[in-house]
Protein backbone atom coordinates (compact mmCIF):
# COMPACT_ATOMS: atom_id res chain seq x y z
CA UNK A 1 0.00 0.00 0.00
CA UNK A 2 1.37 3.41 -0.96
CA UNK A 3 2.29 5.95 1.65
CA UNK A 4 1.63 9.57 0.89
CA UNK A 5 3.57 12.35 2.57
CA UNK A 6 1.70 15.57 3.31
CA UNK A 7 3.87 18.62 3.89
CA UNK A 8 2.74 20.48 6.98
CA UNK A 9 5.30 22.97 8.31
CA UNK A 10 3.09 24.23 11.10
CA UNK A 11 4.36 25.55 14.39
CA UNK A 12 3.12 23.60 17.37
CA UNK A 13 1.20 25.91 19.69
CA UNK A 14 0.50 28.32 16.84
CA UNK A 15 -3.13 28.12 18.01
CA UNK A 16 -2.17 29.27 21.49
CA UNK A 17 -0.04 32.07 20.06
CA UNK A 18 -2.97 33.22 17.91
CA UNK A 19 -5.30 33.26 20.91
CA UNK A 20 -2.65 35.05 22.99
CA UNK A 21 -2.30 37.71 20.30
CA UNK A 22 -6.08 38.21 20.37
CA UNK A 23 -6.02 38.55 24.18
CA UNK A 24 -3.16 41.05 23.93
CA UNK A 25 -5.11 43.04 21.34
CA UNK A 26 -8.23 43.07 23.48
CA UNK A 27 -6.37 44.21 26.59
CA UNK A 28 -4.44 46.91 24.79
CA UNK A 29 -7.58 48.21 23.10
CA UNK A 30 -9.12 48.65 26.54
CA UNK A 31 -5.89 50.04 27.98
CA UNK A 32 -5.57 47.29 30.57
CA UNK A 33 -1.97 46.38 31.46
CA UNK A 34 -1.54 42.76 32.49
CA UNK A 35 0.96 40.79 34.53
CA UNK A 36 1.34 37.01 34.58
CA UNK A 37 2.61 35.90 37.98
CA UNK A 38 4.66 32.73 37.75
CA UNK A 39 6.66 30.80 40.33
CA UNK A 40 7.13 27.49 42.04
CA UNK A 41 4.30 26.45 44.39
CA UNK A 42 4.34 28.21 47.74
CA UNK A 43 6.44 31.26 46.81
CA UNK A 44 3.73 33.67 47.97
CA UNK A 45 1.91 34.66 44.77
CA UNK A 46 -1.49 34.69 46.44
CA UNK A 47 -0.22 36.51 49.53
CA UNK A 48 1.44 39.12 47.30
CA UNK A 49 -1.86 39.65 45.51
CA UNK A 50 -3.86 39.73 48.76
CA UNK A 51 -1.72 42.52 50.12
CA UNK A 52 -1.69 44.34 46.78
CA UNK A 53 -5.49 44.25 46.58
CA UNK A 54 -5.71 45.48 50.19
CA UNK A 55 -3.26 48.32 49.72
CA UNK A 56 -4.07 49.53 46.22
CA UNK A 57 -7.75 48.65 46.08
CA UNK A 58 -8.82 52.24 46.73
CA UNK A 59 -6.65 53.61 43.91
CA UNK A 60 -6.77 50.93 41.24
CA UNK A 61 -9.48 48.66 39.97
CA UNK A 62 -7.73 45.32 39.67
CA UNK A 63 -9.04 42.10 38.18
CA UNK A 64 -7.51 38.72 38.89
CA UNK A 65 -7.59 35.40 37.07
CA UNK A 66 -6.19 32.55 39.15
CA UNK A 67 -5.14 29.17 37.84
CA UNK A 68 -4.82 26.04 39.92
CA UNK A 69 -4.68 22.37 39.09
CA UNK A 70 -7.47 21.76 41.62
CA UNK A 71 -9.55 23.87 44.05
CA UNK A 72 -10.64 27.48 43.90
CA UNK A 73 -8.91 28.24 47.20
CA UNK A 74 -6.73 31.05 45.84
CA UNK A 75 -9.66 32.71 44.09
CA UNK A 76 -11.67 32.53 47.31
CA UNK A 77 -8.82 34.06 49.33
CA UNK A 78 -8.52 36.91 46.83
CA UNK A 79 -12.26 37.42 46.44
CA UNK A 80 -12.35 38.29 50.16
CA UNK A 81 -10.06 41.28 49.41
CA UNK A 82 -11.88 42.86 46.49
CA UNK A 83 -15.35 43.66 45.23
CA UNK A 84 -14.25 42.80 41.72
CA UNK A 85 -14.81 39.41 40.20
CA UNK A 86 -11.95 36.99 40.71
CA UNK A 87 -12.02 34.44 37.93
CA UNK A 88 -10.86 30.95 38.91
CA UNK A 89 -9.54 28.61 36.26
CA UNK A 90 -9.23 25.01 37.42
CA UNK A 91 -6.90 23.38 34.94
CA UNK A 92 -7.94 19.87 35.98
CA UNK A 93 -4.48 18.36 35.93
CA UNK A 94 -2.76 20.60 33.39
CA UNK A 95 0.49 22.09 34.68
CA UNK A 96 0.01 25.53 33.12
CA UNK A 97 -2.63 27.99 31.92
CA UNK A 98 -3.21 28.63 28.24
CA UNK A 99 -4.45 31.60 26.24
CA UNK A 100 -7.87 30.07 25.63
CA UNK A 101 -8.56 29.99 29.37
CA UNK A 102 -7.61 33.65 29.67
CA UNK A 103 -9.75 34.56 26.69
CA UNK A 104 -12.77 32.84 28.25
CA UNK A 105 -12.13 34.36 31.68
CA UNK A 106 -11.92 37.85 30.15
CA UNK A 107 -15.48 37.49 28.85
CA UNK A 108 -16.65 37.79 32.46
CA UNK A 109 -14.47 40.78 33.36
CA UNK A 110 -15.58 44.34 32.70
CA UNK A 111 -12.38 45.53 31.04
CA UNK A 112 -13.59 49.10 30.65
CA UNK A 113 -13.73 49.32 34.42
CA UNK A 114 -10.35 47.63 34.96
CA UNK A 115 -7.03 49.40 35.52
CA UNK A 116 -4.83 46.35 35.88
CA UNK A 117 -5.15 42.61 35.29
CA UNK A 118 -3.25 39.96 37.20
CA UNK A 119 -3.03 36.36 36.15
CA UNK A 120 -1.87 34.09 38.95
CA UNK A 121 -0.53 31.10 37.07
CA UNK A 122 -0.28 27.50 38.27
CA UNK A 123 2.65 27.11 40.68
CA UNK A 124 5.26 25.55 38.43
CA UNK A 125 8.61 26.92 37.26
CA UNK A 126 8.70 24.89 34.06
CA UNK A 127 5.58 24.72 31.92
CA UNK A 128 3.97 28.16 32.25
CA UNK A 129 7.12 29.61 30.62
CA UNK A 130 6.08 28.02 27.34
CA UNK A 131 2.54 29.44 27.18
CA UNK A 132 2.03 33.00 26.10
CA UNK A 133 -1.21 34.17 27.71
CA UNK A 134 -1.27 37.54 25.98
CA UNK A 135 0.11 39.32 29.04
CA UNK A 136 2.34 42.40 28.91
CA UNK A 137 4.95 40.83 31.16
CA UNK A 138 5.69 37.85 33.33
CA UNK A 139 6.67 38.44 36.94
CA UNK A 140 8.58 35.57 38.51
CA UNK A 141 8.21 35.29 42.28
CA UNK A 142 11.29 33.76 43.86
CA UNK A 143 11.12 33.15 47.60
CA UNK A 144 14.15 33.04 49.86
CA UNK A 145 13.17 29.61 51.16
CA UNK A 146 14.20 28.28 47.73
CA UNK A 147 17.78 27.77 46.56
CA UNK A 148 19.76 30.70 45.14
CA UNK A 149 20.38 28.70 42.00
CA UNK A 150 16.71 28.42 40.97
CA UNK A 151 17.35 30.77 37.99
CA UNK A 152 20.09 28.45 36.74
CA UNK A 153 17.92 25.37 37.22
CA UNK A 154 14.86 26.88 35.55
CA UNK A 155 16.41 29.38 33.14
CA UNK A 156 13.54 29.59 30.69
CA UNK A 157 11.17 31.02 33.29
CA UNK A 158 13.69 33.68 34.32
CA UNK A 159 14.54 34.44 30.68
CA UNK A 160 10.90 34.95 29.82
CA UNK A 161 10.16 37.20 32.80
CA UNK A 162 10.70 40.95 32.88
CA UNK A 163 10.39 41.29 36.66
CA UNK A 164 11.51 39.23 39.63
CA UNK A 165 10.02 39.56 43.09
CA UNK A 166 12.32 38.10 45.74
CA UNK A 167 9.77 37.34 48.42
CA UNK A 168 9.67 36.29 52.09
CA UNK A 169 12.62 38.56 52.93
CA UNK A 170 11.34 38.64 56.55
CA UNK A 171 12.75 35.10 56.83
CA UNK A 172 16.28 36.07 55.77
CA UNK A 173 17.64 36.20 59.35
CA UNK A 174 16.75 32.52 59.77
CA UNK A 175 17.99 31.20 56.43
CA UNK A 176 21.35 30.74 54.75
CA UNK A 177 19.93 32.32 51.55
CA UNK A 178 22.42 34.68 49.85
CA UNK A 179 20.41 37.43 48.14
CA UNK A 180 23.34 38.81 46.14
CA UNK A 181 24.15 35.37 44.81
CA UNK A 182 20.52 34.78 43.84
CA UNK A 183 20.37 38.12 42.00
CA UNK A 184 23.67 37.36 40.26
CA UNK A 185 22.37 34.00 39.06
CA UNK A 186 19.14 35.55 37.85
CA UNK A 187 21.05 38.29 36.00
CA UNK A 188 23.27 35.64 34.43
CA UNK A 189 20.16 34.18 32.83
CA UNK A 190 18.44 37.50 32.13
CA UNK A 191 20.50 40.69 32.50
CA UNK A 192 17.38 42.86 31.96
CA UNK A 193 15.44 41.52 34.96
CA UNK A 194 14.12 44.19 37.33
CA UNK A 195 13.97 43.17 40.98
CA UNK A 196 11.72 43.81 43.94
CA UNK A 197 12.59 42.59 47.44
CA UNK A 198 9.48 42.01 49.47
CA UNK A 199 7.76 40.28 52.29
CA UNK A 200 4.18 40.01 51.15
CA UNK A 201 3.38 38.72 54.65
CA UNK A 202 4.74 41.66 56.68
CA UNK A 203 4.58 44.34 53.98
CA UNK A 204 8.33 44.97 54.06
CA UNK A 205 9.65 46.29 50.75
CA UNK A 206 6.22 46.41 49.14
CA UNK A 207 6.25 50.16 48.41
CA UNK A 208 8.45 49.77 45.32
CA UNK A 209 6.09 47.12 44.02
CA UNK A 210 3.05 49.36 44.55
CA UNK A 211 4.75 52.29 42.81
CA UNK A 212 5.60 50.06 39.89
CA UNK A 213 1.97 48.93 39.59
CA UNK A 214 0.61 52.45 39.87
CA UNK A 215 3.04 53.61 37.17
CA UNK A 216 2.12 50.72 34.95
CA UNK A 217 -1.62 51.38 35.26
CA UNK A 218 -1.21 55.15 35.03
CA UNK A 219 1.16 55.17 32.11
CA UNK A 220 -1.01 52.98 29.97
CA UNK A 221 -4.13 54.97 30.83
CA UNK A 222 -2.45 58.20 29.77
CA UNK A 223 -1.59 56.73 26.40
CA UNK A 224 -5.15 55.58 25.73
CA UNK A 225 -6.76 58.75 27.08
CA UNK B 1 5.90 18.32 32.23
CA UNK B 2 3.74 19.88 29.51
CA UNK B 3 4.83 17.50 26.77
CA UNK B 4 1.42 15.82 26.72
CA UNK B 5 -0.24 19.16 25.89
CA UNK B 6 2.30 19.65 23.11
CA UNK B 7 1.69 16.12 21.85
CA UNK B 8 -2.08 16.73 21.79
CA UNK B 9 -1.49 19.87 19.72
CA UNK B 10 0.65 17.81 17.31
CA UNK B 11 -2.29 15.39 16.95
CA UNK B 12 -4.68 18.28 16.33
CA UNK B 13 -2.39 19.57 13.55
CA UNK B 14 -2.18 16.10 12.01
CA UNK B 15 -5.96 15.80 12.07
CA UNK B 16 -6.36 19.19 10.38
CA UNK B 17 -4.18 18.02 7.51
CA UNK B 18 -5.42 14.48 6.92
CA UNK B 19 -9.03 14.69 8.16
CA UNK B 20 -10.60 12.81 11.06
CA UNK B 21 -11.47 9.81 8.89
CA UNK B 22 -7.86 9.13 7.92
CA UNK B 23 -6.24 9.19 11.36
CA UNK B 24 -6.12 5.40 11.59
CA UNK B 25 -4.01 5.37 8.43
CA UNK B 26 -1.38 7.85 9.66
CA UNK B 27 1.97 6.05 9.63
CA UNK B 28 4.30 8.85 10.70
CA UNK B 29 4.30 12.44 11.93
CA UNK B 30 7.50 14.38 11.35
CA UNK B 31 8.58 17.09 13.76
CA UNK B 32 11.41 19.57 14.10
CA UNK B 33 12.25 20.09 17.77
CA UNK B 34 14.97 22.45 18.93
CA UNK B 35 17.12 21.92 22.00
CA UNK B 36 15.89 25.25 23.41
CA UNK B 37 12.19 24.68 22.69
CA UNK B 38 11.52 24.04 26.37
CA UNK B 39 10.68 20.43 25.61
CA UNK B 40 12.05 17.23 27.04
CA UNK B 41 12.29 15.49 23.68
CA UNK B 42 12.27 11.88 24.93
CA UNK B 43 9.17 12.65 26.95
CA UNK B 44 7.46 14.22 23.92
CA UNK B 45 8.36 11.17 21.87
CA UNK B 46 6.88 8.89 24.54
CA UNK B 47 3.62 10.90 24.59
CA UNK B 48 3.39 10.88 20.80
CA UNK B 49 4.05 7.15 20.59
CA UNK B 50 1.16 6.59 22.98
CA UNK B 51 -1.23 8.96 21.18
CA UNK B 52 -0.37 8.06 17.59
CA UNK B 53 -0.48 4.35 18.40
CA UNK B 54 -4.01 4.26 19.74
CA UNK B 55 -7.52 5.25 18.56
CA UNK B 56 -8.47 7.39 16.74
CA UNK B 57 -4.96 6.89 15.37
CA UNK B 58 -3.76 3.40 14.41
CA UNK B 59 -0.07 2.66 14.36
CA UNK B 60 1.55 6.02 13.68
CA UNK B 61 5.06 6.85 14.83
CA UNK B 62 6.66 10.19 15.64
CA UNK B 63 9.82 10.99 13.65
CA UNK B 64 11.66 13.70 15.53
CA UNK B 65 14.38 15.73 13.87
CA UNK B 66 16.48 17.20 16.69
CA UNK B 67 17.83 20.68 16.02
CA UNK B 68 19.56 23.49 17.86
CA UNK B 69 17.42 26.54 18.55
CA UNK B 70 13.85 26.91 19.74
CA UNK B 71 12.03 25.39 16.77
CA UNK B 72 8.93 23.35 17.51
CA UNK B 73 6.90 22.44 14.45
CA UNK B 74 5.20 19.63 12.62
CA UNK B 75 6.89 19.22 9.24
CA UNK B 76 4.91 16.40 7.61
CA UNK B 77 2.32 13.69 8.06
CA UNK B 78 2.57 10.37 6.24
CA UNK B 79 -0.66 8.53 5.46
CA UNK B 80 -1.25 5.15 3.90
CA UNK B 81 -3.48 5.48 0.86
CA UNK B 82 -6.75 3.74 1.49
CA UNK B 83 -6.52 1.91 -1.87
CA UNK B 84 -10.14 2.60 -2.78
CA UNK B 85 -9.59 6.11 -4.07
Amino acid sequence: MAVRRIDVREKVMAKNDELAAAVRGRLSEQGVPSLNLVSSPGSGKTTLLERTLDQLGARLTMAVITGDVQTQNDAERLAARTDRLVQAVVTGGACHMDARQISTALDEIDLEETDLLFVENVGNLVCPASWDLGEDAKVVIFSVTEGEDKPLKYPRMFERSDYCVINKVDLLPYLPFDVDQAVAYAREVNPQLRFFFTSALTGEGMDGWYEFLLDLAGAIREITA
Amino acid sequence: MHELSIALDVCRIAEEHVGAGALARVTAVGLDVGARAGIEIDNLEFCLEALLGSAPFGSGKPVINRLEGAELSVTYVEVEDDGGS
